[in-house]
């Protein structure tokens, strides 16, 4: 560059002499081609040089150049880079970039990189993608399609969250394949917590880890009104550098900031109604079918109730709940301080009485700029929510709601007498009216995220300067699982069961991390750069999990000591974790980018604690539309990229111990060794992760592909297999299985109209996942669900780990080496999403559409009701091919023979979000607000097949591999919404 | 030219230093990382584990470890005791939720028993788990350091976890039979090779004596645990030692062993035939009912007994109240019975682990095998105390070898029913095809397989 310089300045000397020693000062302008609003923070950079100035409130920027010829480089993220002559006086315009090309992109934990640049998919929400269109619940339902790779499915339409997100696949067999949450560089933790309500449902035998309870996770303390943008990492090619966490990928969550000017206040208020999704209607009695199901006794009760008959799906699950979020947000600074104060007030009823999630989250991040060299930034969240989510799912009892509503006809009265007093349920353990209004299921959260970064820049210079990061991070939480079973409930008292139930859980996580990083960039010319960064993180994991069931209450007191027997578990998960990473990045001219890295982990975890695991990682990107040959009108993008990464996953939480549990024996406590050996010399799952994909753009970049391809693989996976038994143990945990993913990911941008009154964008996402188990040291063995008769899932070499198979009847396709059935498989064979956005004028409408074809659910809701012949389709003769029997008959004679009628299609379309808004015009507010009104719906439309309230449901939680049952879940809502957003 | 877009604001040249490049970071912070970076390992927050109990346990974790002893012992014996008694043909396990107690167990048509099925599996990997513990507590009486134990209580205390040992070998010897056991399996990773039959007897029976050794020498010695298993003080406990001991003697066909060991043991001819070491049960929170006992006149899930047991016996012999009969008879899987097995009347009596009227048989036995005409007498003697007690007059037959034989094992059959030695009995004088066949088809098992996973 210097050489250059010189010749320059020479040659103005000789050709030039009036402009030798002019230095021009360029005075200039940058407003938004839209709204003509002035832009603050725009950079602008002399080309060649580096000479840079920012502009101001006003939009006013000043800089002093080499000569009036001189280009001036016109910069601002989310709008199109310009690159103009310099001239006195410029006003310039920028536009807004659809492509997001320009957009900046986190890479390693310290560094970001331009989306043009990258050489990842990484997939990228920005905070309007997210709650832009309607109002959101929780920021892990937000992101329904609005990426490619994941398979998102809520577990149950409970308020208060519960969902599982899996990125490219299953990862684990074991644990549950859910990403890494970051937040502001906080690890933020996202387990979900049973609250213990297995004393009462007794859906999981003693000691059993297939919890049924339906617990909410964690990731729902977050307020997606925060959020600025989310970038997912969605394997190891990408995620390599945080190590042993990453195996399931890496949601990085930023929240908003403040910027220097005015104060900015953001208020938006939504008022919604939200109301069962799906309705089934129930079935119609009239004597022979009573008599049929129901016995002499039965049709006694129907007679001598007058043959009345009761609206129970509507009672039970027709309430529209009220929703109202409140937003308020002020955001403002100077030069030096900037500040983002948000707070949300949520109160959502639920489509079932009694249920709803209330929630209160305080934000504040501030960012301080001290003597120049110093940057420190801090960010506080604090949250406190309230969740009471029914008591639904599977049992063995026959109390929870929907168990007991499905094998309740709808001739039988439940309803209170005058007095407040429940009829006993004449066929059933519970009266689920009774227990609607008695029982309580509740999850308080109070939460505090605090996170502080430092950023010191020890020097900068033209060819290189170095910075250093410090950050550090709190996540404290306490969650209380309040659960309520009076004694008056028809199956606590009399001696059906304890004498009412008090359960009550304190968990209380402490999680602290740190990380301390260097970043070194070196520019030997202005078309080259090195780009280093190394540094040390730590992670402490600290959860406390105690639950109280007691039971033989005093009356209706609801205090653990009015009890006549209390028992009480404690779990303590304990874990730190250090490591270190270094990443080089190289980047030629923007044509030609290179990254390497690699991280080491250790941690208390594995069973050497001291041992360092490497995750390496390679990649490169390669703009060939940035080579000076290169010339098309047509084609303004076109990058090749390729990545390679590898990434672990812990071994779930004390499979290195081998301990002895506490058994009873004559009034005394001993100590027995357990049933499963622990392996001490444990180490992570392996992934390795190679994706390659083509960006391509054309017409400017109206139009944008971006295509990428992925391998990943999963080694060591842990299961716990049988092992001789001489040994005093059953099971061991041992690294027994690989399992293998492939799949495409397409996503077309398009901007198809954009004219001045009238602009369409419209984004279609196309992607498929493929997974195999491609080793197995263990014999097949079958898992999940509830046993081959009715559908479980088969971990076998060579077919995908989520293959559903069962008992299988004459016709149907059989498996030679089992000799079970094959019925489905829990995949999707592809999930295609439609994001629309139009404009007219002030109109502003979005449509976010989503359809899942393939994946199959294990309905066994279905089975329940045809058991008590209360099947809305018993009567309905669509199943059997030869017509004979109606449906209700025809899959109660399959039982035993096939497990055929309870694997289903879980294939959806839906309407997922859809806002229509108005901005309003600023002249009616005295120019002093934007207001903007509009009315949003959130699952408008459905249409799906599957035989129940809704196919996204999940009977065992977040689980890796049985994630696709069904036993009468709490049903799914939509919602209708009116929006109100003020910004002044 | 490249568009900066790291986030540092290049304005400030105030702050020009020399060039460093970044490679000097990396050893920088290697240094700090190995040197500040070590993690501890963590300890199981939840449960003690078997590193620590086993390194050095305190007297309070030494009894833990025999409390879960006791209590383990009984975990599945149900299977046990239903595998013996229905292959045994005493009684029927009728059970709505698994038709394996009536197909595989009795061998209807084809069916086989299955080396991968819950009536092997169970009672194998139970039995298995109380020798782990007793490894655990062996390891712990040699390792701890504890003040409160002497070195007679640790002789003592193994003693104690061997006999223990011994017994649940046992245990496993009767389902496998010719298929042998594994003896040493202290280490998970190396399990010793199964032993014949013979060399498991001698395997047993050596534990056994040794331990006997050890509890004689130190016999007015209390353990440093308290044990519900006969007596917590050693020489009294050397008793129960020596009546498992006569046990094996008869299987190994030790006559004059048994006689011997019989005399050390708390056999006593006129003595209360209840006399003995039980498993018990309790209605406690958290703790065991008796698996073995079902209310009268159950269906779906019950027990009833094999109609020869009440056809075969004596008129007037007390001991049918083992057998009361229904209110209305049951089927299920083409096998009828009237009469319930109901020698356990509640839910929380205690089983036999071995007790004075199994004793005073085998010394009946022995010195009926034995032979000559004083030990028939005595034979006879003792099988008259046991026919007293059932309200039966005196035995009246011949008074040869094999005519006592006999009367000795039909007095065995009612005296023992249904506590596990029927086919035991049967098997090892080899007139498993005397038991009686109730379906054409089915079949009398001499042994299980070996378990799937082993």
């Amino acid at each position: 560059m210097k050489k250059k310089a010189k010749i320059f300045l020479l040659l103005t000397v000789f050709v030039f002499p009036s402009l030798l020693f002019a230095q021009t000062q360029i005075i200039g302008r940058v407003t938004d081609a839209g709204s003509n609003l002035p832009l603050q923070g725009v950079t602008i950079t002399e080309q060649g040089t580096n000479n840079v100035k920012t502009t101001d409130a006003n939009g006013n920027f000043s800089i002093s150049v080499k000569n009036d010829r001189a280009k001036l480089v016109i910069s601002s993220v989310g709008y199109v880079t310009q690159t103009l002559d310099a001239s006195s006086n410029m006003t310039v315009t920028l536009a807004i970039d659809n492509t997001k090309l320009s957009e900046v992109v986190v890479t390693g934990l310290a560094s970001s990189v331009k989306r043009s640049n990258l050489a990842n998919a990484v997939a990228s929400v920005s905070g309007k993608d997210l709650v832009g269109t309607t109002v959101q619940s929780t920021v892990d339902g937000a992101l329904y399609g609005k990426f490619t790779g994941a398979n998102i499915s809520a577990n149950s339409g409970a308020p208060g969250g519960g969902i599982s997100m899996k990125l490219r696949g299953i990862t684990s067999l074991v644990a549950n394949s859910q990403p890494l949450f970051i937040v502001d560089g906080i690890y933020f933790d996202n387990s979900s917590i049973n609250g213990g309500l297995n004393a009462v449902s007794k859906a999981a035998g003693q000691g059993s880890i297939q919890f049924q309870d339906d617990p909410s996770n964690r990731v729902a303390d977050l307020d997606p009104e925060d959020i600025d943008r989310i970038e997912i990492l969605k394997g190891a090619s990408a995620a390599a550098i945080y190590g042993s966490r990453a195996a399931g990928g890496v949601v990085i969550i930023t929240t908003k900031k403040g910027k220097s000017g005015r104060p900015r206040v953001e208020i938006d208020q939504s008022i919604g109604v939200q109301m069962q999704l799906h309705k089934l209607g129930q079935r119609e009695w009239d004597d022979t079918k009573v008599q049929a199901s129901f016995g002499a006794a039965g049709l006694a009760y129907y007679t001598a109730n007058n043959k009345q008959i009761y609206d129970y799906e509507k009672e039970l699950y027709g309430n529209h709940g009220l929703m109202s979020n409140t937003r308020v947000g002020l955001s403002g600074g100077n030069d030096r301080t900037t500040y983002y104060a948000g707070f949300t007030y949520k109160d959502d009823e639920g489509i079932v009485e009694r249920t709803g999630y209330q929630k209160s989250s305080f934000r504040l991040n501030l960012t301080q700029k001290v003597a120049g060299f110093l940057d420190l930034a801090l960010s506080a969240n604090y949250v406190s929510s309230e969740a009471d989510r029914g008591y639904f799912n599977n049992d063995n009892t026959t109390t929870t709601l929907g168990v007991s509503f499905v094998a309740t006809p709808s001739w039988v009265n439940l309803y209170p007498d005058a007095n407040g007093n429940y009829p006993n349920n004449p066929f059933v353990p519970s009266n689920f009216i009774q227990s609607r209004d008695l029982i309580t299921n509740k999850e308080k959260v109070n939460r505090t995220l605090l996170g502080g970064t430092a950023t010191w820049k020890v020097f900068t210079n033209i060819k290189s300067d170095l910075k250093i990061i410090a950050r550090g991070g709190i996540d404290n939480y306490t969650l209380n699982t309040i659960a309520i079973f009076p004694q008056v409930l028809q199956f606590e008292k009399n001696g059906n069961g304890t004498n009412g139930a008090y359960i009550y859980g304190t968990t209380i996580t402490r999680n602290s991390n740190y990380n301390l990083i260097a970043v070194h960039e070196f520019r030997p010319s202005n078309t080259l750069s090195f780009r280093t960064q190394a540094g040390i993180t730590g992670e402490n994991v600290n959860i406390d999990n105690v639950i109280n069931t007691a039971t033989q209450l005093v009356g209706v007191q609801t205090n653990l000591g009015q009890a006549g027997s209390i028992a009480v578990s404690q779990i303590k998960t304990l874990q730190h974790d250090r490591g270190f990473f270094v990443q080089e990045e190289f980047n030629y001219n923007d044509i030609a980018i290179i990254t390497a890295g690699v991280r080491g982990d250790k941690s208390s975890r594995n069973g050497d604690a001291n041992k360092l695991y490497y995750y390496p990682k390679l990649s490169g990107a390669f703009n060939i539309h940035q080579l000076p040959s290169w010339k098309s009108d047509l084609i303004s993008q076109l990058k090749l990229r390729a990545a390679y990464g590898q990434s672990g996953n812990f071994a779930p939480f004390g499979a290195v111990y081998t301990p002895l549990v506490p058994v009873i024996f004559n009034g005394t406590v001993g100590s027995l060794i357990t049933l499963t050996e622990g392996n001490e010399s444990i180490g992570p799952e392996k992934q390795s992760e190679l994706e390659t994909g083509v960006d391509v753009g054309f017409l400017r970049n109206r139009v944008t592909i971006e295509a990428t391809y992925y391998t990943k693989k999963v080694e060591d996976l842990l299961l716990n297999v049988q092992i001789p038994t001489s040994s005093g143990f059953t099971f061991a945990w041992r690294n027994v299985a690989t399992i293998q993913n492939h799949g495409i990911e397409i996503g077309l941008n398009a901007i198809p109209i954009s004219k001045r009154d009238v602009k369409w964008v419209s984004g279609i996402n196309f992607w498929k996942n493929t997974a195999k188990v491609t080793r197995l040291d263990v014999p097949a063995f079958n898992t999940g669900a509830f046993g081959a008769t009715l559908g479980t899932y088969r971990i076998q070499e060579g077919k995908s780990p989520t293959q559903i198979v069962g008992i299988a009847g004459p016709g149907d396709k059989v498996d030679a080496e089992s000799g079970l059935g094959v019925f489905g498989d829990g995949e999707p064979d592809f999930q295609i999403s439609f994001t629309e956005s139009l404009t007219y004028k002030r109109w502003e409408l979005n449509v976010l559409m989503h359809w899942k074809q393939g994946g199959d659910n294990i309905n066994l809701t279905t089975l329940l009701s045809d058991i008590f012949g209360t099947s809305p389709d018993y009567d309905k003769k669509s199943l059997d091919p030869t017509g004979a029997l109606s449906n209700g008959p025809y899959r109660l004679n399959a039982l035993g023979t096939t497990a055929k009628p309870w694997v289903e299609d879980a294939s959806y379309f839906r309407v997922r979000e859809i806002g229509l808004r108005y901005h309003m015009p600023r002249e009616w507010f005295r120019n002093i607000a934007d207001v903007r009104v509009g009315v949003s719906a959130r699952n408008l439309i459905n249409v799906f097949k599957y035989n129940s309230y809704d196919p996204e449901v999940s009977n065992f939680g977040t689980n890796a591999i049985s994630s696709n049952v069904e036993v009468t879940p709490f049903p799914s809502a939509k919602s209708f919404n009116f929006d109100l957003s003020i910004t002044f | 030219m490249i568009a900066h877009s790291s986030i540092t604001n290049i304005k400030n040249m105030k702050y020009a230093h020399k060039n460093i490049t970044g490679i000097y970071l990396i050893p920088v912070l290697m240094l700090v990382f190995s040197s500040s970076c070590k993690v501890e390992p963590i300890l199981d927050p939840n449960n003690p584990g078997i590193g620590t109990i086993s390194a050095n346990p305190t007297v309070g974790e030494i009894q833990n470890l025999v409390t879960a002893i006791e209590s383990g012992m009984r975990d599945n014996m149900n299977f046990y005791f239903d595998d013996a008694g229905v292959i045994g043909r005493e009684f029927y396990r009728f059970s709505t939720s698994d038709p394996r107690f009536t197909s595989d167990l009795l061998g209807k048509g084809t069916a086989v028993l299955d080396n991968n099925t819950f009536y092997i599996t169970n009672p194998f990997a139970a039995a298995y788990r109380v020798i782990k513990n007793a490894n655990i507590l062996l390891d712990g009486l040699t390792n701890t350091t504890s003040s409160d134990i002497t070195a007679a209580q640790r002789a003592a205390g193994k003693a104690y976890a061997n006999t223990i040992k011994a017994y649940e070998l046992l245990i496993v010897l009767n389902l496998e039979n010719s298929n042998g056991i594994r003896l040493d399996v202290a280490n998970p990773a190396a399990l010793g090779p199964f032993l014949s039959k013979d060399e498991s007897f001698n395997a047993i029976s050596g534990l056994l004596d040794n331990a006997y050794n050890d509890l004689i020498a130190n016999a007015g010695v209390d353990f440093s645990f308290t044990t519900t298993l006969f007596s917590s003080t050693s020489g009294e406990f050397a008793k129960f030692n020596r009546a498992l001991a006569a046990r094996v003697a008869v299987y190994r066909q030790d006559w004059n062993g048994a006689l011997d060991d019989l005399n050390k043991s708390f056999f006593d001819i006129d003595g209360d035939l209840t006399e003995g070491v039980y498993y018990i049960y309790s209605s406690g929170g958290g703790d065991q009912l008796n698996p073995m006992f079902f209310p009268q006149n159950s269906s779906g899930e019950t027990r009833v007994v094999q109609p020869s047991f009440i056809t075969d016996a004596a008129a007037g012999d007390t001991r049918l109240s083992k057998a009361p009969k229904r209110t209305a008879p049951t089927t299920q899987d083409g096998l009828t019975s009237d009469y319930d097995f109901f020698v356990y009347k509640t839910n929380v009596d205690p089983i036999p682990i071995i007790r004075n009227e199994e004793l005073l048989l085998i010394y009946a036995e022995a010195k009926a095998q034995v032979g000559g005409a004083a030990n028939l007498d005595g034979a006879v003697t003792a099988l008259n105390k046991i026919r007293h007690a059932a309200n039966l007059p005196n035995y009246s037959g011949a008074v040869t070898q094999p005519a006592i034989i006999d009367e000795m094992l039909n007095q065995r059959r009612y005296s023992l029913f249904g506590e596990g030695h029927r086919w035991i009995d049967m098997r090892r004088y080899n007139r498993l095809n005397t038991l009686p066949i109730d379906r054409p088809g089915d079949d009398v098992w001499q042994e299980f397989p070996r378990p799937a996973t082993e």
